[in-house]
Parts: C-alpha cells; structure tokens; sequence
C-alpha cells in the first residue's frame, strides 16, 4: 500500500511539471499580447515595445518559464501583470465563490443522482423506471445555458425569489444572500450533472443485479431488491466514486460558463478575463492550481478506491 | 467549439425572446411620479459592459477607463460636455492668443484631491511634462506641439512651436488629467484624483464602487454612492433589470425597447454617439483591395441603411467623420446603395468571384457580419468571416496588418488623424489628405480648422478608404426613478456629476 502511494504521488507530481511545461507553452501560442492591449488602438510601435520591455516580455521563454516555475517551488505562483495582484490572494478571493457553488451543484448533483438512479434501475420495465430514464436521458442533453436562462426566468424574474445575477457585495459577511445568489447557478450545474451522474448510477446498479453475489443472496432468500442494497450497493457506490473525481473536472467547466450567464466573481470568470487581456503569468498560475487540484482529486480517488474495495487492496 | 458557442448562443436567443413575451404580457405598473425628491443617500446601480483590465489611468489605455474615471474621477484643466462642448473643470477660464501660440489657464484654488493633498499649479506642470515625456503614457503624442508649460501664480501658461486647432480638445481628454506630483497611490488598483466621486472599491471582475466626494470643490455629487456592475452577457443584464437589481443598464439591445419599457420600471434613451462602426479595407498593394473600385463596389453593396435598422439604433455614416464631430457633412452621395452599379465596377476591375475574408472581433453582434456576406453575396463577392478575440484583432489586423477586410468600433471622438497617418492600420496613404488635415490643424479659427476636415473627409471616402457602416447609437435603459443619467457617447465618457435617485 505504501509503495503503492509513493508511486502514484511521484506520478502526481511528474504530471504537474508537465502540465506547467504545456501550459506555458499553450498560452505562448495564443496570438497578441498584454502590451499591445496596454497601448491600445491609438499606440504607436514605439510605445507598445516601451510597455513590452518594462513588463520583461522580451526576454526568451525558457528564461520566463525557469523564472515561473522556480518561483513556483518558492510558493509563489506569480502575478498579474495589470494590477501586480498575486496569483494566490486572487484564487483565495475567486475561491469563495467558486468552491461553495461546486459543492452546491455536487450535493445537488448526487442528491437527486443517487436515489433516481438505483429507483430507475430497480424498477426498470416499470412506467416509472422508463419516465426516470427517460427523463435523465433529456436533462443530460440539455445545455447549462438554456437550462440555466429558465430558472432565471422561472424564479428569478417571474416569481422574484431568487437574484438574477451577481453575488452580494457584501459576501460571505452577508451568507444568506450569498447562498440565495448562488442557488439558481448551483441548481444549473447540478441537475445537468446530476442527470449524467443519474445514468451512471443506473447502469453500475443494473450491473451489481446481474452480480453473482447478488443471485447467490436471493436464492439464500432475500428479495431481489434487499439482496441488491445490501450487496449491490457497495459496488455501486464504488463506481460512483471514481466518476466523482471526473464530476469534479466537469463542475469546473460548468462554472466557467455559468459564471458569465449569471455574472459571478469566481475563478470561471476570472479565467475568461485573463486570458482575454493576455495576462498570462496570471493564468498560467491559474491554470496550474487548477490542473493540480484536479490531478490531486485523480489521487485521492484512487487511494480511497483501493481502501474500500477488498479486491485491489488483496492484489498488491 | 464554435458550433457550439453559435448553438448555445441560438438557443439562449430563442429562449430569451420567448421568454420575454412571456413576462411582458401582464399588466404594467404605474410610472412612479418624476416630481419624487432625490434621495441624497441613495446608491445607484449602472450596468456597464466592459471592465477595466486595470484603473492605471496614466498608461493603459480603453474607453472603459475614460468611461468611469475621467470626470468622475480625474480631472484635466478643463472638460467636455456630452453635447462636445469645452467648459472649465480645474481652471477657471482660459485665453488663447491670437495666433495660437500661447494659452493661460486660471488654475481653482481650494482643490483638493481625494487624498486630502492640495492641487498646487506645480502639480499641473508636472503632471503635463510628465505626461508629454513619457512615450508609454496614453495621448502623450498629443502634446507634441507644446513647447513649455510653466506656472506663474495661478496662471498656467502653455507655450507652442505652431498652432494646434485640436490642443483644447486633447487637453479635455488623457492628454490634460491632473494628478499629484510624486503620488505614491496604487495607480493600478487605487485612484487618487480631484473629481466629484471617490474610489471606493474594486471587486475585480464584479463591480467598481464611487462614494460622494464630501470635500468636492464644484456643486456636491447628488448620490452617495454609485456602482458600476459589469455584467458582459446581455441577457444576463436584461434579466437583472427585468429583476429590479440595476437602475440603469448602458449597451442596452434596441430591439428590446418594448419589452423594457412594459415593465413600466424603465425607459429608453437613446442618445448620439461617436462609435464608428468601420469597415476597414486593406489597400496595401498586392492586395484585391487595392482598387478603388473594388472598394466602392463593396460599399454601394452594402443596403446601410437596412443595417442600421436591423441594429435599431443609430444612423448612417457615409464618410470617416460622425455627426457629433466638427467636420461632418453628409456625404450620402459618395456612396449610395447600387447593387448594379457594384457589379458593373466589379466587372471593370476584372475582379468577379472574388473571395475576401472579415477579420471581426467576437464580441460584436452577429448581424453585422451576416448582412455583409448575404450584401456582398448578391454582387457575386464571397466573403469569409474570421471571428476572432480581440488581441488576436489587435496583434493580426491592428499591428501586422494582416487582413482583407476588418470590422470594429472606433469609439473616440474626433479621430480624423488616423486617416492622415499612413502607417495606422487603415494603410491609407494619400498626401492630399495628409496636407488638408496639417493645414486644419494649425487653423486658428474654429470654423475654418473644420472645413478643412470636412473637405479632407470627402475625398477619403471618394477614395473609398474604408467603409463606415454606421455610427452606433448609446442606448441606455433608465430607471424611471433616475434623473441627470447622461444619454450622449456614454461607451466613451459617463460624467455622474447630475445623477440623481429618488425613492419613487
């Protein structure tokens, strides 16, 4: 197990050194740069390369990234080239928005997920197995922003009982209106994730039926359906919990989106504003806490599998 | 990616509009009375598009920063109305010579700036010298004609190496903010000026907020408070207003104007501006561009005038100045819609099935590049549209020069010099021009500097240098309960000095 974790944790980091080596290099391929933003469309040549060379732009990109990421085993991740913030505070800032609306769509997501998911696979050749299929299947194809622009419509403009937009300036100091502002987006992300997470569900349940262990304790006399919770449901939530490190990944995308849609200050927005103005050593620095908070999850996931599935602890 | 951008977008559109019918079809509210008093602690909400990358108002450049903080709050020796009229703002009055050469402001005493520091005439002949020394600094070019700036008492005097018509509007602009000589404030995040408001907060991609400038030297600003919500999305800041969360929404959707106004809460305004929607043509040679017929055939193409009601907003520009500027006249005639006559040009110029592609910034409505391929489609020229971020614009087009044809607003007023600059962008070139807009610019006499614009203007589009396809509208939707919210060339310039709010 030990040696089994060490290998994955060298893994994890090898794969973080090469992520920040493509980062840099992707971003580098992006065409226009933060100077000629900074000049504008009333610039001459000449001040544009003034603004250039006093951002050190100039100087050759092995040199940029060796400055970056030796900066970066330092603790420091970077900062903006507009406003000299450093990367680290502008995620902690971005972050009380971003990580309280992913758990919110993540609860959502799995509170309706789970138990629609094992119904609709248990009661599947019923009426009401097939409506809950169905019905996964259509919300799963929906998109976040259409999804999205009806509950805005719905209980925001129509019934009133929920901000259209923004977050409260007042924040977290106020946390009722902060929680109501991000209800609707948490609710967007969270029932079309929720409906891809529901499938799921469904197929690993309608798997464990056909399980042997599952017939074996139906012929030992439970019921079909207490053999399945008893039994089934262990490898059920198994599977759920590999997917989840997936999930996560996909929560960060929708926020990207629903940040816009609903003009909120976290780190989907932010990104989007960075990367439009070219300050790249702020979303470089973005982009690698990002990519290593989801490898990080990849990690854990693997070790909480191995913990709780007997199999794979056994097979080391 | 981009088929999914256009679908999702498709979709959003289908569901907004049906949406909107939807929640418009009850009854209205009543129109609160407009005689309700101001509320001078009322904070007030105004919906802006684009937020500043950063607040450095010396150096980074954009309208989104002259928007909210010239007037507001940074002030130059003197201003501009909405209307385009210079009026006082740190100098009491001024005198220009009477050949041009010489110009004394009568500097306020009594200001102070935000900070608590007082404005002293050194701090204006620094902030000027600074600013005409230090290439990287916005409008520094402008004061190329300025020779010496000196103090003497409260005088400031300005001496130049020739006449320049265009100095006291350039001075209303980047070219004569004044701040304070050896100022330590955070010019990036942080203000410290003179004007009516105060820089209360930045929550960087949310919102600006100004507070009251209680110890403001002018009339007190009638608000406490006032914040800008950046809210990109349109439907975003339909949905927003239709909730009540905003007073007064700017780049607002004429098409919308009904549905708005049903809900009784807020009224259109429509206002002039000088945003120049233009169609730049690469005339650099070796490129199909370089004709002048081609050019004029891809300008009488063009049905502008059913452009400009597909926008429901704004007018007509058929030459490189708008309306608002000094200069303009209506040059209709230059170009009118021909499709027959187009084709007949194409044909001369040996130049049918031509294929030419648009380098279009993405954030710009849709319509525009559609009713140009389906114009141009008609006179037999395919045209390829290249959406596009706008540093990719910036580097491609603006700086390489690398494009057939290029759509984007040019916002500033008074931008003529573009046209007699043969290495902007435009690659334009035509000595004539160049001279005429030379000869305007040491005019002494107002009228005179623009008719000799105006003369310079007709033959840059007799020449088809660009094409102008219309001159953008400020459309903003005001709450009903908002009085003094400015309506003219608002994406340039918002002075919040008159706004008022009342409970109503």
């Amino acid at each position: 197990m030990t040696r089994y974790t060490l290998t994955r944790l060298a893994l994890l980091l090898l794969g973080l050194l090469v992520s920040s080596v493509l980062i840099f290099l992707t971003l580098r391929v992006l065409p226009g740069d933060i100077a000629q933003l900074i000049a504008g469309t009333g610039s001459t040549p000449e001040q544009t390369e003034a603004i250039r060379e006093r951002l050190g732009l100039n100087q050759p990109l092995p040199v940029q990234y060796l400055d970056w990421i030796a900066g970066v085993f330092r603790g420091d991740l970077g900062s903006s080239l507009l406003t000299g913030s450093s990367v680290t505070s502008e995620l902690a800032e971005k972050a009380q928005v971003t990580v309280p609306l992913g758990i919110m769509s993540l609860t959502i997501a799995l509170l309706f997920s789970l138990p629609f998911g094992v119904i609709s696979a248990m009661r599947r050749g019923h009426g009401s197995g097939t409506a809950l299929s169905v019905g996964a299947q259509a919300l799963a194809a929906v998109p976040v922003v259409w999804a999205g622009m009806m509950l805005v419509v719905v209980f925001a403009v129509w019934l009133g009982w929920l901000p259209a937009q923004g977050f409260p300036r007042a924040g977290w100091n106020d946390p009722a209106a902060a929680i109501r502002s991000l209800l609707l987006p948490a609710l967007t992300i969270g029932i079309v994730e929720g409906a891809m997470l529901m499938r799921f569900v469904r197929s690993a349940t309608m798997q464990a039926v056909g399980q042997d262990y599952v017939r074996t304790a139906a012929a030992k006399g439970l019921t079909r359906n207490a053999a399945l919770i008893r039994h089934g449901l262990p490898n059920v939530g198994l599977s759920v919990v590999t997917v989840l490190g997936l999930q996560v990944a996909g929560i960060i995308v929708g926020a990207v989106v629903i940040e816009q849609l609903f003009s909120l200050p976290g780190i989907g927005r932010m990104l989007v504003a960075d990367v439009s103005a070219r300050d790249l050593p702020k979303v470089q620095g973005e982009l690698l806490v990002l990519t290593g908070f989801v490898l990080v999850i990849g990690f854990v996931v693997d070790l909480v599998h191995r913990m709780i599935d007997p199999r794979q602890r056994e097979a080391t | 990616m981009l088929r999914r951008t256009a679908l999702a977008a498709t979709a959003l559109l289908a569901a907004g509009a049906l949406l909107l019918t939807a929640c418009t079809g009850g009854g209205t509210s009543p129109t609160p009375s407009s005689s309700a008093e101001p509320d001078p602690d009322a904070s007030a909400v105004i919906r802006l598009v684009l937020e500043p990358g950063n607040l450095d108002i010396r150096e980074t450049s954009g309208a989104a920063l002259d928007q909210i903080l010239v007037d507001n709050i940074y002030q130059g020796l003197i201003s501009r109305t909405a209307e385009q009229d210079i009026v006082p703002a740190l100098a009491e009055d001024w005198d220009v010579s009477d050949d041009g050469l010489t110009y004394t402001f009568t500097l306020r005493e009594g200001v102070t700036f935000h900070d608590g520091q007082e404005l002293t005439p050194q701090d204006v002949v620094w902030s000027m010298t600074t600013r005409k020394n230090t290439p990287e600094w916005s409008d520094s070019s402008r004061l190329a004609n300025v020779a010496t700036i000196a103090a003497d008492g409260q005088d400031i005097v300005l001496t130049l190496t020739e006449p320049d018509s265009s100095l006291l509007w350039n001075l209303t602009g980047r070219a004569g903010l004044i701040l304070k000589e050896g100022d330590t404030v955070d010019y990036q995040t942080k203000a410290n000026g003179t004007g009516p408001f105060v820089l209360d907060s930045w929550r960087q991609g949310d919102s600006i907020t100004f507070t009251r400038n209680d110890a403001y030297w002018g009339e007190e600003a009638q608000v406490a408070e006032v914040v800008f919500d950046y809210i990109p999305d349109n439907q975003a800041a339909l949905n927003a207003a239709l909730a009540g969360e905003v007073d007064a929404v700017t780049g607002f959707d004429a098409n919308l104007k009904e549905q708005i106004e049903a809900t009784g809460e807020f009224s259109l305004v429509t206002g002039a501006s000088t945003d120049k929607g233009t169609l730049a043509f690469n005339q650099a040679p070796g490129s199909p561009l370089a004709d002048q017929r081609v050019r004029q055939a891809i300008r009488q193409a063009i049905d502008h005038d059913a452009l400009v009601e597909a926008l429901a907003a704004g007018e007509t520009q058929y030459g490189p100045i708008p309306s608002l500027d000094p200069g303009y006249e209506d040059l209709s005639d230059v170009a009118p819609y021909d499709p027959e006559a187009a084709r007949a040009l194409l044909a001369d110029a040996d130049a049918e099935d031509l294929t030419v592609e648009l380098t279009i910034p993405s954030f710009y409505s849709t319509t525009i590049p559609q009713i140009l391929v389906s114009d141009l489609n008609e006179v037999g020229i395919t045209l390829e549209v290249n959406s596009v971020d706008f540093p990719t614009w910036l580097n491609d087009v603006y700086t390489n020069k690398d494009y057939d044809l290029s759509f984007v607003l040019h916002t500033e007023a008074r931008d003529f010099e573009n046209w007699a600059n043969p290495d902007y962008y435009f690659t334009y070139d035509n000595p004539e021009v160049q001279d005429l807009f030379a000869q305007s610019l040491a005019a002494t006499d107002e009228g005179e500097a623009a008719a000799l614009l105006a003369d310079a203007a007709r033959i840059v589009s007799e020449d088809a240098a660009a094409d102008w396809l219309y001159t953008g509208a400020s459309v903003v939707a005001v709450g009903t309960n908002i009085t003094g919210m400015p309506s003219i060339n608002v994406n340039e310039r918002l002075n919040l000095a008159e706004l008022a709010k009342s409970d109503g």
